[in-house]
């Protein structure tokens, strides 16, 4: 499919190529003088913003990964000094490190998975729904405007306590019995991963809303002359036109995954045990409640590394698959 | 304008008195008419008047009380204070932080006990010697250190040395139903056996009536509060001669299977994720026929407008384990000096600290009405506040409530009933997660308390 290719997709210095093709050299400098000069007019327009930028949210990631190399443990302060890739290495032996991998793992493939296709369901099932679609939008809108904290503590106390909650209720009523849903090792983590799915799905599910509504009508009509089944408009129309908004959700979703912290650490704060302690869950522990700054911050540095691995593989797909026609 | 300043605090102290509904009519103690009790000191109180300090406080009612009494202090000084108040866990890692840092922005905070070698051997605050011992900061004979509760010194001290004032505290006692008692013709149990006994008893779920509520949740200051100690009754011992850890010796793993056992068979579900509120609720709510917690939630549990139990209740000691020994738990909010301040700071702190943990100003506390819902503090630091008429007159919740506490804190622990050592914060970790699991199911008794002792071995190096 041929998309007419939008004016953010032009080629970089798009401009330059037009003025050289007219052959004005002295104007084009000009031009790039007058540019130049606005571009630093604007440059000093942003730079406070930048500078601000630059300092809390970069300089900490380099002193994040600075401190990684060191020994820093609050509890002991007569040990210390450069370890260098020490920290690293005893993440290797940490079984803990390795189980709450585990754990992000399952968490952020699960929740990805669910929230894609639960959010496409429900969007290809309410594409035609002509009638309250704003009220409908609103209602979706709201689980995604909670406060994660405030997410865990409701799922927590309104939904899953035994006996008293709501979805615990709903278990009594259809058979299925009371359960302690977050006192268990596996149900604690379906649960987590239930609320996340709960919270994040509306986000996909407006996104591909808004991409189904903007698909073009012709290919679907020329799909009915040829005598299409659903099936077959849905898997070679519609997943095909689907797939820059698919792949932009997987990126976004991935991310929040990955750094998910404040439901898991309001629900069950990691436990029972370790059953929902997730990669950013432990590094915090390890950080504020042991106080081994340094292996804290090089378990941060890990997760900062994934999540960067992920992002630019999901990246070189999108390019990957923006460029096949 | 201090004498009407002073009248002004007994008017409102007499208010508050004539709006609380127990037994307010016995309040004739408070302020002996026409002392001053802080005048009284042979220090000057403005020697440091203008300095400002910022302290970091938890939202428990009783530093709502010290809060809406401070400008009292201010009056009488000169010194300002402002607070921040944050829940226990934030304000631990905020404290923790700007001590870590040297930034000096929180001059004294609720520090706890625990953490107090922590701090002590990083040099992040000062021995409170210093300040004691300065006759021109303190009237040593006016504050009388001694009368404060000595279990309490004791807990923050650390190489002989006071590095935190109490101010508040608790310690954890038995507290059951005494109707639901009466009805099964149950006595109150004298051993943790006869304990398990009465809960299997009471445990009436058809009924909704559980047997028995302990805290489940997993944290140093949660599951690891109220299980060692069991373990200490059990005769469990953190550490051997050489100092290498030892919970999982014998005791250990009978003190957890005793938790684990009493828990699953005779407590509501979802245990596991309770901590002393939930616990308190379900208590009041008259679900729970009995658990063993902080004395402080008393207050609530007798108060008519909260609890559908009060009147109905009854408090003893710990039951005793095998070993013939009863252990309770201890907690104090400790106060300490910011070693980061200026000296003229931390002596401005130390003025504080010395007023708020000063026999008038806890006693005048004790009842204060911060709000119309207020409780009254049932965990004053002086041992001659407890010893008061007026004080156990409006803490009589049942005759005994007094004594139980007050027996409980002399006799039922001792200052190292946990491991005080700078890793602690490490230790209280790995031993919650090990409870928590066997309680759970995720790991057996032993297990647990085997994978838990070779993590303490790596964190200590022994």
């Amino acid at each position: 499919m041929n998309r007419p290719p939008g004016p953010y997709r032009l080629p970089r210095g798009g401009s330059a190529l037009a003025a050289r093709a007219i052959g004005a050299a002295p104007v084009a400098a000009r031009r790039r003088f007058r540019l130049d000069r606005e571009a630093r007019f604007g440059l000093l327009l942003v730079a406070p913003s930048l500078l601000i930028l630059l300092l809390v949210s970069t300089a900490p990631l380099f002193v994040l990964v600075g401190a990684s190399l060191f020994h820093i443990e609050l509890t002991r302060p007569w040990v210390g000094g450069f370890t260098g890739l020490g920290n690293y290495a005893a993440m290797l032996g940490d079984a803990r490190f390795w189980h709450s991998l585990q754990i992000t793992g399952v968490y952020t493939l699960t929740t990805v998975v669910l929230q894609v296709v639960l959010g496409l369901a429900f969007a290809l099932a309410l594409v035609d729904v002509r009638t309250g679609q704003g009220l409908l939008r609103v209602a979706v809108l709201l689980p995604m405007i909670l406060t994660p904290v405030v997410v865990g503590l409701v799922w927590r106390t309104l939904l899953l306590t035994p006996r008293y909650g709501l979805l615990d209720y709903l278990a009594i009523a259809t058979g299925l019995g009371s359960h302690s849903w977050l006192g268990d090792s596996t149900l604690a983590l379906a649960s987590v991963i239930l609320m996340h799915t709960w919270q994040w799905t509306p986000f996909v599910f407006l996104v591909f809303s808004a991409s189904l509504a903007a698909l073009p009508v012709e290919p679907y009509e020329a799909a009915l002359v040829d005598g299409a089944s659903s099936w077959q408009r849905f898997r070679h129309l519609t997943l095909p036109l689907l797939r820059p908004a698919l792949i932009t959700v997987l990126v976004v979703r991935l991310i929040i995954a990955l750094r998910a912290f404040d439901a898991i650490y309001a629900a069950t704060g990691g436990g029972p045990g370790t059953a929902t302690e997730i990669l950013n869950l432990y590094a915090y522990r390890v950080a504020f409640n042991s106080l081994n700054l340094g292996y804290g911050a090089a378990l941060s540095t890990a997760l900062l590394l994934l999540t960067l691995g992920a992002t630019l593989a999901f990246g070189r797909l999108r390019s990957a698959v923006e460029a096949t026609p | 304008m201090k004498r009407l300043t002073r009248r002004e605090m007994l008017r409102l102290t007499a208010g508050g008195v004539a709006a609380w509904t127990l037994r307010g009519a016995d309040w004739a103690w408070a302020a002996p008419a026409g002392a001053d009790p802080y005048g009284a000191a042979r220090i000057d109180w403005r020697q440091l008047a203008g300095e400002r300090i910022h302290i970091l406080v938890t939202p428990a009612h009783y530093f709502n009380k010290f809060r809406a009494i401070t400008p009292e202090f201010t009056r009488l000084t000169g010194i300002e204070v402002t607070f921040e108040v944050i829940p226990p866990r934030e304000m631990r890692e905020k404290a923790v932080l700007d001590l870590g840092s040297r930034t000096g922005n929180y001059a004294s905070h609720t520090a706890d006990p625990m953490y107090l070698p922590l701090y002590a051997v990083n040099n992040w605050v000062e021995p409170l010697d210093l300040f004691l011992d300065d006759h021109r900061l303190t009237d040593r004979a006016w504050f009388n250190l001694e009368d404060i509760v000595p279990l309490w010194r004791r807990h923050n001290t650390v190489r002989g040395r006071l590095w935190g004032m109490p101010v508040e505290g608790e310690v954890t006692i038995h507290i059951y139903r005494r109707d639901v008692y009466e009805q099964l013709g149950l006595k109150p149990p004298e051993t943790l056996e006869e304990l398990r006994e009465t809960a299997r008893r009471a445990h009436n779920p058809a009924r909704n009536l559980y047997g028995l509520a302990l805290r489940g949740f997993r944290g140093a200051g949660q599951n690891m509060y109220i299980w060692p100690s069991l373990f200490r009754a059990y005769g469990g011992q953190w550490f051997d001669h050489a100092g290498r850890p030892t919970v999982n010796s014998e005791a250990g793993v009978r003190a957890l299977e005793f938790y684990v056992s009493v828990l699953r068979e005779f407590a509501p579900k979802g245990v596991e994720n309770w901590n002393w509120p939930e616990i308190m609720e379900a208590f009041a709510a008259g679900t729970v026929a009995q658990y063993v917690d902080a004395n402080s939630t008393a207050s609530v549990i007798e108060n008519p407008a909260k609890s559908r139990v009060s009147g109905k209740v009854g408090y003893q000691r710990w039951p005793k384990g095998p070993t013939g020994k009863r252990v309770t738990s201890i907690w104090n909010w400790a106060m300490p000096v910011n070693a980061a301040l200026p000296t003229r700071k931390k002596q401005a702190t130390w003025l504080y600290i010395q007023w708020l943990a000063s026999r008038p100003t806890q006693l005048r506390s004790a009842t204060f009405k911060e709000a119309p819902d207020a409780v009254v503090r049932t965990g004053v630091n002086r041992i001659s506040i407890w010893q008061d008429p007026g004080y156990r007159s409006v803490i009589a919740f049942t005759r005994d409530y007094a004594d139980v506490v007050l027996t409980s804190l002399r006799e039922d622990t001792d200052a190292d009933w946990r491991p005080r050592i700078p890793e602690w914060p490490d230790i209280g970790e790995v031993m919650a997660i090990a409870i928590q699991e066997a309680l759970v199911g995720r790991k057996t008794p032993k297990q647990a308390l085997d994978d838990a002792n070779a993590e303490l071995r790596r964190i200590l190096r022994r």
